[in-house]
């Protein structure tokens, strides 16, 4: 079956006053459709890098990368920012709501880059906001009236409300406490039971246990199978790739 | 993305910082104040002086000729026939005389013309009629009273007074219509007769002082005074150096030029104070909308991660830009307006004073392109002032944006 992304031999280099800084260095991986993987690393190991390429924010210097058979890297601006509308769902820390606006219009604004109709949109934020189970009573209000936890179940139901091929969660219980942390990650488990595709970054061990696989990255590298056996070794609580 | 959807954005953003933005648009207010109640003012203040000149009449021409010999009517049938572009052309000559009626009397000025005069000068009737041709060469007795003549005899002018008979130097005239005061003739009180009434009756003069002409449609009104003094100079065989000596000729439209370039000035001088105020104003709504867009870095960042392409983003700012100027045009026009009447209070006072006009009301004259060049000139200050803070958030990078603290 075709994966979904098919990242190869991925480098990224960024240029700055201070010279080169070579981020990814031939990364090379492989997601399948209704999979929760995690790629896991420590703080300046590439995983943001990684994760702004899969999500069509950032274009690799040399390697491709397709999604769902489409190459990402021969797309201009225009095409990759319909892409981000149509196929991707973000979910980020710090939830990134728009704090004037209500539960409802968070929740619809990617429809409005996506050229969604105006009498389908408010169905389609109500379908995705009983998909993570925030009750309807805050559907009226502002973002900024609302709990952490109510907020992060907003941000996953504004990236699911496109439908995406993926959702890419960064860090998304790092501001969050542990109750509430644990129940943003059984609804992105519910929604991989439900088919959909989980992209999730953490350097949380214990959040890479929700997930069907977990990817380790160092230094701009996926780990190997033996280097990844040898740090499971020495972190019992970090799960295995397969 | 849509333009609705542009619209709730817009309306969204400039809700959020609805002190900040009415701030901003101050300049933009003041100097669409400024344009707006000095255009609507300049207006009524050149339609008022029009009004009192009685230059309504655009194709009329004054002619007043010099000659040595005496000017008969005879003369202004051959000058008729000269001059074609003229519709028509009337003489006039003038004289004094006591008028009585049952209850009053007075010392008249006595105009005696030919009945198409009125029309010529755009005199309206405010009841009967002009005498007639027949009344003009049988020289019959019968008059036109203007309303300053009517208030003067029956001392009030809403009388009905066609068809009564007033004594000219003890001679009975009837009443055949009461005409409008001729502009700044205000209460001396005219009473008009056929010319040749008024020559054999009134004045003993068959002379014509003055002469008026009407132009036709089709002539040309910015040479027509050229035209009249050459063919005036070949009719009475003056010389051609002394020419400019003997003829004056005013047109309705060298007049109402005179007006204009009169208004122009101050019309410059309030146009530079306008601009002024509104580049400030334009520069404020610059630096609000960098304001903004720093302020929005990371709304900028998650919209571009949420799939907005550039140009969404350059409209959004734009159309924040455009609408805020948009708002200063609108409270600006509405204010322009209430100054323009304010003002034309005390402008109406200082003309009557100032220049001896009759103290007719300036009213202010606020017309459609006035409004739409305020509106243009809002939204062209929206586009020039609102593009470079639109472009520069259109070309933020969205990952250095959604990680911006």
């Amino acid at each position: 079956m075709l994966p979904v992304i098919d990242i190869r031999n991925v480098h990224r280099i960024y240029e700055s006053e201070a010279g080169y800084t070579h981020a990814l260095k031939g990364v090379s991986l492989q997601v399948q459709r209704g999979e929760f993987l995690c790629i896991m690393g420590p703080s300046g190991s590439g995983k943001s890098t990684l994760m702004n390429i899969l999500g069509c924010l950032d274009t690799p210097t040399a390697g491709t990368f397709k999604l769902e058979g489409v190459d990402v890297s021969t797309l201009d601006d225009d095409e990759l920012a319909e892409l981000r509308a149509t196929r991707l769902g973000f979910v980020f820390q710090s939830f990134n709501l728009l704090p004037r606006a209500t539960v409802l219009r968070n929740v619809m604004l990617p429809l409005v880059y996506s050229d969604c109709p105006v009498r389908e949109r408010e169905e389609r934020a109500v379908r995705a906001l009983c998909a993570v189970s925030l009750p309807e009573q805050y559907f009226d209000h502002k973002s900024n009236e609302l709990s952490g936890g109510q907020m992060q179940r907003v941000a996953i139901a504004r990236a699911l409300v496109n439908d995406p091929a993926v959702i890419l969660a960064d860090e998304p219980t790092g501001n969050l406490d542990s109750a509430t942390g644990e129940m943003v990650l059984r609804t992105f488990r519910r929604l991989r039971d439900e088919g959909k595709t989980i992209v999730l970054i953490t350097h949380d061990p214990e959040v890479a246990n929700w997930a069907d696989r977990t990817v380790h990255i160092r230094d701009g590298k996926l780990l190997t199978d033996d280097e990844e056996r040898a740090l499971i070794a020495a972190n019992p609580t970090t799960r295995s790739t397969t | 993305m849509r333009i609705r959807d542009l619209a709730v954005e817009t309306a969204s953003a400039l809700d959020a910082n609805r002190g900040r933005s009415l701030l901003t648009i101050l300049g933009i207010v003041i100097g669409i104040t400024a344009v707006i109640s000095m255009t609507a003012l300049i207006g009524g203040i050149k339609q008022s002086l029009i009004g009192e000149l009685g230059l309504n009449q655009a194709r009329m021409v004054n002619i007043y000729a010099f000659v040595e010999r005496d000017i008969t009517l005879d003369d202004l049938e051959r000058l008729k026939e000269l001059m074609p572009e003229y519709e028509t052309l009337v003489g006039t000559g003038s004289a004094g005389g006591t008028a009585k009626s049952e209850e009053k009397s007075f010392e008249a000025t006595v105009t005696g013309t030919l009945p198409e005069y009125f029309r010529v000068m755009g005199i309206k009737f405010i009841e009967g009629s002009s005498f007639t041709d027949e009344d003009q060469e049988r020289g019959n007795l019968v008059a036109v009273l203007d309303q300053g003549a009517v208030r003067k005899l029956y001392g009030s002018n809403d009388k009905n007074v066609t068809g009564r008979t007033i004594l000219l130097n003890e001679v009975s005239y009837q009443v055949v219509g009461v005409v409008e005061s001729e502009a700044g003739m205000g209460d001396f009180g005219t009473v008009y007769l056929p010319f040749s009434t008024c020559a054999a009756r009134v004045s003993g003069s068959w002379s014509v002082g003055n002469i008026i002409g009407l132009a036709t449609e089709e002539a040309d009104l910015g040479t027509i005074a050229d035209t009249t003094m050459a063919k005036l100079t070949e009719y009475f065989q003056v010389p051609e150096d002394t020419a400019e000596d003997t003829f004056f000729i005013y047109t309705m439209q060298s007049m109402i030029d005179e007006v204009n370039a009169m208004m122009g000035s101050f019309q410059l001088i309030m146009t530079a104070v306008a601009s002024v105020s509104l580049l400030v104003g334009g520069i404020g709504i610059m630096n609000m909308m960098l304001t903004n867009v720093t302020e929005r870095i990371r709304e900028i960042g998650l919209r571009k991660a949420l799939g907005a392409r550039r140009s969404d983003i350059t409209m959004q700012f734009l159309l924040e830009a455009i609408c805020l100027c948009l708002a200063g045009g609108i409270i600006g026009i509405a204010l322009g307006y209430v100054c323009a009447y304010a003002l034309a209070g005390v402008a109406g006072s200082s003309l009557s004073t100032g220049m001896g006009f009759g103290g007719s009301e300036i009213k202010p004259v606020i017309d459609m392109s006035s409004v739409l060049m305020a509106t243009g000139i809002c939204v062209l200050i929206g586009v020039v002032f609102g593009y470079y803070p639109a472009s520069r958030a259109a070309k933020l990078d969205p990952v250095e944006s959604l990680h911006y603290q």
